[in-house]
């Protein structure tokens, strides 16, 4: 993979996880648009529309990298009162927006929680733990202020999202190091499994007509062997050890064909959910 | 009833969960923005319950869990994040959190857990 392949993944992953994660503040309000890599020449927020709220959150920790997500301060008051579960004021015409304190708290948090969500699908790509900084937030009276505001990296995305009805833009400012980690971590996953890939053509993939096709996924956390009288006189209240310790990973299955280990996660505050950790070898015969 | 002091360093939060909780009769006795106010706070208002965010400024949730469990082993806290890794849940558990609530949450999300942590 080469490393502009690498970022434009990168940026489409974590769009997509913001993306989930607006959509259950503002539903049906959210699209993605272009994902681009920002060249040497330009500025990341070069012609960001303003007046706009910004708000920062880096990654620390496994690797590290800049995120900034920039909203207009009138989809900033949307958004607000979406998380707030209220219908928006109507703006006064002529009147600059302003955002009091709870709006811009709201922003913030969402951004908190967008990136939180993204670093969860970074820490699954690298396979290292990936942190995230407290969130900063800022204003720009004027496209101009906005130039410059945020260091310089060697490498640069940057996605379109309309939220509310307003525009809306997720840079990601990238070191080096990062680029370099994601490009050879994507390489594995893509050696261990090609199968649906949908990267560049010559990476042969045999699956295309069977893709449509649903399969049963279950995960397995743990298995036990009883003998049968026993298991028949299990009363209410017993409890069965399993053959796996609670910080080992679990086993993801594929119509019975263990596919996949992963962690258990919770999403949606309720649902347990895996994230994959090693992708078994596919047959590229099946 | 429980007297619950909410600690999150995001004043949105702050209420977000503080809504949630008089929506199930609960009282919030006090607030905090960090987790050393978190502590101070504890320390001052001994609540029944406590939630706590992880990603805050000066001290964050899971070294104040650490300390809050040493000032008091039979605390309940919830810990409220949006960094729903395993490994933080799993830290989360093993320092002594009661229950672990990933954001967003819906309201009866927090107050099903309150009545578990208190029951």
């Amino acid at each position: 993979m080469t490393q502009d392949e690498a970022i434009i993944r990168l940026a489409e992953t974590t769009a997509a996880a913001l993306s989930e994660l607006l959509e259950m503040f503002a539903p049906g309000q959210v699209s993605v648009g272009e994902v681009g890599i920002v060249g040497s020449d330009q500025d990341p927020l070069e012609d960001v529309r303003a007046p706009a709220v910004a708000t920062s959150v880096s990654y620390v920790d496994g690797v590290t990298g800049g995120n900034v997500f920039v909203i207009t301060k009138e989809g900033a008051r949307r958004l607000a009162a979406a998380m707030m579960g209220a219908e928006p004021a109507e703006p006064e015409p002529d009147q600059p927006v302003e955002l009091d304190e709870m709006e811009l708290s709201a922003i913030s948090e969402a951004m908190n929680q967008m990136m939180a969500s993204a670093a969860g699908a970074t820490t699954s790509v690298l396979g290292t733990e990936v942190e995230i900084s407290v969130p900063e937030t800022r204003s720009f009276a004027t496209p101009d202020e906005a130039l410059g505001a945020y260091e310089r990296a060697p490498h640069a995305t940057r996605v379109a999202f309309s939220v509310c009805g307003e525009p809306a833009r997720f840079v990601q400012l990238l070191p080096n190091a990062f680029i370099v980690r994601m490009t050879s971590a994507l390489d594995e996953l893509g050696a261990e499994y090609t199968a649906g890939d949908d990267g560049p053509a010559g990476e042969s993939s045999e699956t295309p007509s069977l893709s449509g096709i649903p399969v049963r996924v279950w995960a397995e956390l743990g298995r036990a062997r009883l003998p049968g009288a026993e298991v028949v006189t299990l009363p209410t209240g017993a409890v069965v050890e399993l053959d796996r310790q609670a910080d080992e990973p679990v086993e993801l299955y594929v119509n019975g064909k263990a596919f996949a280990t992963g962690r258990l996660m919770v999403v949606n505050g309720t649902d347990w959910a895996v994230r994959i950790e090693t992708v078994f070898n596919v047959p590229s015969s099946t | 009833m429980a007297r619950v002091l909410v600690v999150d360093d995001a004043a949105f939060m702050r209420k977000m969960v503080s809504d949630a909780l008089a929506k199930g009769g609960h009282e919030v006795i006090g607030q905090a923005g960090n987790g050393l106010e978190a502590i101070e706070q504890f320390r001052d208002l001994r609540p029944d319950l406590m939630t706590l965010d992880i990603t805050m400024p000066e001290k964050d949730g899971l070294e104040a869990l650490r300390d809050v469990m040493e000032i008091d082993p039979g605390a309940r806290v919830i810990m409220c994040s949006a960094l729903g890794q395993e490994s933080k849940v799993l830290e989360s558990i093993k320092l002594g959190a009661k229950d672990f609530v990933v954001k967003p949450f819906k309201p009866d999300r927090v107050i099903e857990a309150v009545a578990k942590a208190l029951a």
